[in-house]
C-alpha cells in the first residue's frame, strides 16, 4: 500500500483521488459555516434572553462559589471510584462464575450479568432508595448512589472480562494444563492476567458509563456535582449557566480518562515488538 | 523378570466429531524409551491421538493407561498425571505475558512446589541444554519460531516426564529452523526419553524412531520400522501418501 504508516484508517479507505478532496474540502468548508451560524444564533438568543447578563454570571467569581462546586465534584469522583472499583471486582467474579464450568453456578451468574446489564440504573437506585426503606432497611446516600452504579456496571464488565478471557489464545490454558496446572490455577495465573491486559482499554472507557451514572445521584439527594448545581441554581436561577460550567466539568473529567485509555491501549497494545526493535536478537 | 509395563497403552479407543468418527479403534502401545512417530495426511486424526494422551481431547469409549494406570478424567489426579507427561505444540504456546525463565519455572513451582532458585537454576540448565540460555530474561514474542520452540521443549523437561508427546513440533517453523528443533529431538531420543512424535519429518523419523504409525480417516492402517514403512509400504494409501509428500 501506501508508502507511509500502514493504520487501520490507511486499510479502510482509500487514499483519497483530487476529485474527492476537492469535494471534501467543500463540505467542510459549509460544514464548519452552518456551525459557525448555529453557535452565533444561540449566543444571540442569549443575549436577547438576558443569559448574557452579569447577574447570571458574576458569583463565579465568589470562591464560594467554586468551594461548593468543588465540593459535589469530589462527591461525584468519590461515587464513581468506589462504584468503579466495587464493579471491578464483581465483574470478574460474575464472569469467573461464568466461566466456572459449574453447571447450577454459571447459570446462576449468567442471570445476574444480564439482569443488571439489562435493567437502567435509575431503576436500582429507585429500589435502594424507595424500595429498602419499607422493608426497614435504611443505608446512607452515599452507598444509595453507588451500590446500583457499581451493580449496573458489573454486568457489563463481567461481558467485558468474558470477552477477554475469549480472547487469549486456547493454546495458552492447553499448555498450562498439559504441564499440570488445575484449571483453576491455569485461569489465575495464565488466561486472567493476559485477559485483563486485552480489556484493559475497555474497562477504562467503561468508568466513562460510571462517572455518567453518578449523575442521579441527585434522586438520593447525595451531594455530588449534578446535586450541588442543582442548589446553586435554585439560589441563583442561573441554570443555564450552572449547567454549562458544570457540562464542562464532566466533560473534562471523561476526556481525561478517555485519554487515559488510549494510552493504555498503545502500552499494553504491544509492548514486546517495540522492545524487540530496540534490542533485536 | 515380567514384561515392562508399556508407558502408554491405548485399547479400542473411539472419538466422534459429531458424525466424523475421528479415532477407530486405535490400539497402540508405546514402551519405556520408544520413539514412535505419527504420520498421515490432515484430517487423519494423528492429532487428535496425540492429545488424547493426556486428555486435552476426550475419548467417547476404549481406554487409555499411563504405566498401566487408567488416565484420570478430571481433578488432582489427572493434573498430576499431565503433570508426567510432556507436550510439545505446533505453535508453541509459551506463556506470552511471562520470561523464558519464568515460563520454564512455573510448573516446577506451582505444581512440583520446587523452591524458587533450585527452579530456576534447573531452568538455566535445560534453557543451556536447548541453547537459549541468552534468552532467558526475555518475553516469547521476543525469540524466534525455533527458539521458542526449544523452550517449549525445555519447560517440558523441566517436569521430568515419563514420556513426552510432539504435535507437529516443526509445522510452525521457517524451513531454516526445523533442524535447530528436530537436534533437539534427535538428542533426546538418545537419551532414551519415550516420545510420541506427529510429524511429517522423514529424515527424523528414519534416523530416530523405533516405529512409524501411518493414519488414515481415524485409523491406524499399517505400522512397521522406519525402514519397513518409508522403503516398502504395504498399503496403498500410504504408498500415495509418501509419494505425495516427496513432491512426485
Amino acid at each position: 500500500m501506501s508508502a507511509h504508516t500502514t493504520s487501520m484508517r490507511d486499510a479502510l479507505y482509500e487514499a483519497p483521488g483530487p476529485k474527492t478532496r476537492r469535494r471534501t474540502l467543500i463540505i467542510t468548508a459549509i460544514s464548519l459555516a452552518l456551525v459557525a451560524i448555529g453557535i452565533g444564533v444561540i449566543i444571540r438568543q442569549f443575549y436577547i434572553t438576558g443569559q448574557l447578563d452579569a447577574k447570571y454570571w458574576s458569583f463565579f467569581l465568589r470562591p464560594s462559589t467554586w468551594r461548593y462546586i468543588a465540593g459535589g465534584f469530589v462527591g461525584t469522583l468519590r461515587v464513581a471510584a468506589v462504584a468503579g472499583a466495587l464493579a471491578l471486582v464483581l465483574g470478574i467474579l460474575l464472569m469467573l462464575a461464568r466461566t466456572s464450568g459449574i453447571k447450577p453456578l454459571s447459570f446462576a451468574a449468567h442471570v445476574i450479568t444480564d439482569f443488571f446489564r439489562g435493567v437502567p440504573s435509575l431503576l436500582l437506585i429507585y429500589f435502594f432508595y424507595l424500595a429498602l426503606p419499607q422493608y426497614g432497611l435504611r443505608i446512607p446516600a452515599f452507598w444509595m448512589i453507588t451500590t446500583p452504579v457499581a451493580l449496573a456496571a458489573s454486568g457489563v464488565l463481567a461481558e467485558v472480562f468474558r470477552a477477554g478471557v475469549n480472547a487469549v489464545p486456547k493454546g495458552q490454558a492447553e499448555a498450562a494444563l498439559s504441564i499440570g496446572l488445575t484449571p483453576h490455577k491455569t485461569m489465575m495465573k495464565i488466561v486472567l492476567p493476559q485477559a485483563l491486559r486485552i480489556v484493559v482499554p475497555s474497562l477504562i472507557s467503561q468508568l466513562v458509563v460510571v462517572v455518567k451514572d453518578t449523575t442521579v445521584a441527585y434522586v438520593v439527594s447525595y451531594p455530588d456535582l449534578m446535586q450541588n448545581a442543582r442548589v446553586l441554581i435554585t439560589n441563583t436561577d442561573a441554570l443555564v449557566q450552572v449547567y454549562f460550567v458544570v457540562a464542562i466539568l464532566y466533560i473534562l473529567v471523561n476526556y481525561a480518562i478517555n485519554q487515559l485509555s488510549i494510552y493504555m491501549a498503545r502500552r499494553s497494545g504491544n509492548p514486546i515488538i517495540s522492545r524487540t526493535t530496540e534490542n533485536p536478537t | 523378570m515380567p514384561a515392562e509395563t508399556p508407558v502408554i497403552e491405548m485399547r479400542h479407543v473411539d472419538k466422534h466429531y459429531g458424525a466424523l468418527h475421528v479415532l477407530q479403534d486405535i490400539n497402540l502401545s508405546v514402551d519405556k524409551g520408544e520413539v514412535v512417530v505419527l504420520i498421515g495426511p490432515s484430517g487423519s486424526g494423528k492429532s487428535t491421538l496425540c492429545r488424547t494422551i493426556n486428555r486435552l481431547e476426550t475419548i467417547d469409549s476404549g481406554e487409555i493407561l499411563i504405566e498401566g494406570e487408567p488416565l484420570p478424567q478430571e481433578g488432582k489426579e489427572l493434573a498430576k498425571m499431565r503433570a508426567e507427561i510432556g507436550m510439545v505444540f505446533q505453535s508453541f504456546n509459551l506463556f506470552a505475558h511471562k520470561t523464558i525463565l519464568d515460563n520454564v519455572t512455573l510448573g516446577p513451582r506451582e505444581v512440583l512446589k520446587t523452591p524458587k532458585d533450585v527452579a530456576e537454576q534447573e531452568a538455566m540448565r535445560l534453557l543451556a541444554r536447548v541453547g537459549v540460555e541468552a534468552q532467558a530474561h526475555k518475553v516469547p514474542a521476543q525469540l524466534s519460531g525455533g527458539q521458542q520452540q526449544r523452550v517449549a521443549i525445555a519447560r517440558s523437561l523441566a517436569m521430568h516426564p515419563k514420556a513426552m508427546l510432539f504435535d507437529e513440533p516443526t509445522s510452525a517453523l521457517d524451513p531454516e529452523m526445523i533442524n535447530e528443533v528436530l537436534e533437539v529431538m534427535v538428542e533426546l531420543a538418545r537419551e532414551g526419553m519415550t516420545m510420541v512424535v506427529v510429524t511429517h519429518e522423514m529424515n527424523f523419523a528414519r534416523r530416530v524412531s523405533n516405529r512409524v504409525i501411518f493414519m488414515a480417516d481415524g485409523q491406524i492402517v499399517e505400522e512397521g520400522t522406519p525402514d519397513e514403512f518409508f522403503d516398502h509400504p504395504k498399503s496403498l494409501r500410504a504408498k500415495d501418501f509418501l509419494d505425495s509428500i516427496r513432491g512426485h
